[in-house]
């Protein structure tokens, strides 16, 4: 099996470096600044669960090294566009799309370009990022990938290779057997935490020092919930009562990566995250007065960056 | 006729500095580091009306110099209680102090320290900050308003303090309805403020958002129904006047209270946010976007108090 990772970046120089070290066939489809990084430092991964310096496959197009079987998609979803242009290539017959994106408007996109049959579902869960030297520094106790068949049938023979591949390279979860509701759950906790986090500037254990932070956070919650219900994929109060535990533990220092881009004044997934949920809302119905704040906050972060202004007195 | 400002930060220093340059007796009670800088190079304004510097009577305890005729506070909401215990000294019983500060919620704190009746009502529409040597860099508007709070005639301190504003160039005045104008302010602080604060950003920006100039005018609804409930709901032209200047598309104007977030500093959430929240609770009046920007105010203020707004 032949894997073409885009971007050497902070989820797909992670993944995609474990893969590689434990034997699997991986491809960096990347910027020639990137390449040229990765010749001369190899690709280097300071982690939790141990640290690693190796040297990978990378290709400058996505026309070079195949046929693939898989081309996994790690990019932030502002830059789909340009993502989709750069693995067209690469995605021959026979080859599958595994977009590891938060929220879930890509797979729109990605169908209309190649065919849903050729799109499947995915997602990581893993706090990493890419240090100024173009290090990968992961630093969750945990680094887990997840992928199947959206139509819940059982995975094709790709996704069933990726997922021998991952648990052999000790990276956790591997293929779903319902990677949509896993999907949703995902989205409901991060579009929580990234609208909250961002529209309160805080962490979660700041956001339960308000009187109300608390109330506010577990309405936010539910607001995703029911867009999620609305969708046919309810987590059920099991899935809510781990969101809940999450947004109530005192003192966390836990924050969205979407306020840490907030803070550094960088682009952010603020549509694709948040304020997708709040169309789908909008189509079903359903009142989210918590996310129509957060939106707002990060449209006017957005109008503010627009004009130069971040980083610069407001007065 | 004898005054006393507290504190000489952009309103109490823009007035006294303006008083003293009309030949009004002003005096200054400052903590001595700001004392040590003002008595060495008087009270240096640079403002759009002309820049000048004036040296200006200094004192660092409320008990000298008197006694006083007016005593001005213009200190921030969370410094009331150290600015009682500073003035305290100065305040015989035929002195007004006249609080200039933000809200409501001080009048109770005073009333209850020194009796209602020597309190008078005020506000500053004075916009302007310190610049980093502590000069006072005015912006534009330059005027106060202070009057009576329980429907008497005008005492004779406040008489003389109105004529010593017009001697001095300083607008607005002596005031017989300084309880609207206070709510008037608040309720245009309130939403400002609340909107800025958790919106992080300028007028312009906020009405850039889709729902943006939405979410202002819901804001200044909920802060009319409260001022509705205390009998002091804004005038039709006033919360037009207010309506059109919040949502002005690409506004430049901004609360001080996000320049203070983007410093790291203080702010006064709980006078100008907390207190507009816990009285439409108390009145029924649904708040909901009260309720964000207090709780983004206090998230502020427990990452403040943990050192971790530098990231």
């Amino acid at each position: 099996m032949r894997t073409l990772v885009l971007g050497a970046g902070a989820i797909g120089g992670y993944m995609g470096g474990r893969l590689h070290q434990s034997g699997a066939d991986v491809t960096f489809l990347v910027r020639p600044a990137r390449r040229e990084a990765l010749q001369r430092d190899g690709l280097v991964i300071k982690s939790t669960k141990g640290d690693i310096t190796q040297q990978v496959k990378t290709v400058l197009g996505g026309a070079e090294g195949g046929p693939y079987d898989l081309v996994i998609l790690t990019c932030k979803a502002y830059d789909l566009d340009s993502a989709i242009e750069a693995v067209a290539p690469a995605v021959k017959p026979g080859a599958t799309v595994v977009p590891l994106l938060n929220g879930m408007r890509h797979l729109d996109v990605l169908d209309a370009r190649f065919g849903a049959a050729n799109v499947s579902g995915g997602l990581a869960r893993v706090g990493v990022a890419m240090s100024p030297k173009g290090e990968i520094l992961h630093t969750s106790p945990f680094a887990a990938v997840s992928f199947g068949e959206r139509d819940g049938k059982p995975g094709r023979p790709a996704l069933v290779e990726l997922d021998a591949a991952v648990k052999k390279s000790g990276l956790d979860g591997g293929l779903h057997g319902n990677i949509i509701q896993d999907l949703w759950d995902k989205w409901i906790m991060l579009c929580t935490l990234a609208a909250m986090c961002c529209l309160m500037r805080g962490t979660s254990g700041d956001i339960l020092e308000a009187a109300e932070g608390q109330a506010i956070m577990f309405e936010t919650a539910e607001e995703c919930r029911k867009v999620a219900a609305a969708a046919g994929c309810d987590p059920g109060e099991t899935g809510m009562s781990t969101v809940r535990a999450f947004f109530s533990h005192k003192g966390s220092r836990f924050a969205a990566s979407m306020l840490h881009d907030l803070e550094k004044g960088t682009m952010v997934e603020a549509d694709h995250i948040v304020g997708d949920m709040i169309a789908r809302a909008k189509k079903a119905g359903i009142a989210t007065p918590n996310l129509r704040m957060s939106y707002a906050h990060l449209q006017v972060y957005l109008a503010r960056r627009a004009r130069g202004g971040i980083g610069k007195p407001a007065m | 006729m004898k005054i006393l400002i507290l504190g000489a930060g952009a309103v109490g220093g823009y007035w006294g500095a303006r008083l003293t340059q009309a030949g009004i007796d002003t005096t200054f009670l400052l903590r001595e580091k700001r004392a040590a800088l003002v008595k060495a190079n008087g009270l240096v304004v640079k403002s759009p009306k002309g820049d000048f510097t004036v040296p200006v009577k200094v004192v660092t305890r409320g008990d000298s110099g008197g006694p006083y005729d007016v005593v001005i506070l213009a200190c921030k909401g969370y410094d009331l209680d150290s600015a009682i215990a500073s003035i305290a000294p100065a305040v015989g019983p035929d002195t007004t102090i006249v609080p200039m500060l933000n809200g409501h919620a001080h009048f109770a704190t005073l009333d209850a320290k020194f009796g209602p009746a020597r309190v008078a009502g005020g506000l500053a529409r004075i916009s302007g900050m310190l610049g980093p040597n502590g000069e006072i860099l005015h912006s534009g508007a330059s005027g106060v308003s202070f009057g009576e709070r329980h429907g008497t005639a005008p005492r004779k301190a406040l008489v003389d303090l109105d004529a010593a504003c017009k001697k001095a160039g300083i607008d607005g005045g002596l005031n017989p309805d300084i309880n609207q104008d206070l709510w008037d302010k608040w309720v245009m602080l309130g939403t400002i403020a609340s909107m800025c604060a958790a919106m992080r950003g300028t007028v312009g920006d906020i009405v850039a958002a889709e729902d943006g100039a939405a979410l202002v005018r819901e804001t200044l609804d909920e802060c009319c129904q409260v001022a509705a409930a205390a009998g002091h709901a804004p005038s039709a032209k006033v919360r037009a006047g207010l309506e059109s200047g919040l949502t002005q598309p690409g506004g430049k104007a901004v609360a001080s209270i996000l320049g203070d977030m983007e410093k790291g500093g203080a702010v006064e959430a709980r006078s100008i946010v907390g207190d507009m929240l816990m009285r439409a609770r108390k009145a029924g009046v649904a708040a909901p976007n009260l309720r964000f920007a207090y709780a983004h105010l206090q998230a502020y203020e427990a990452r403040r108090a943990r050192g971790g707004l530098k990231s």
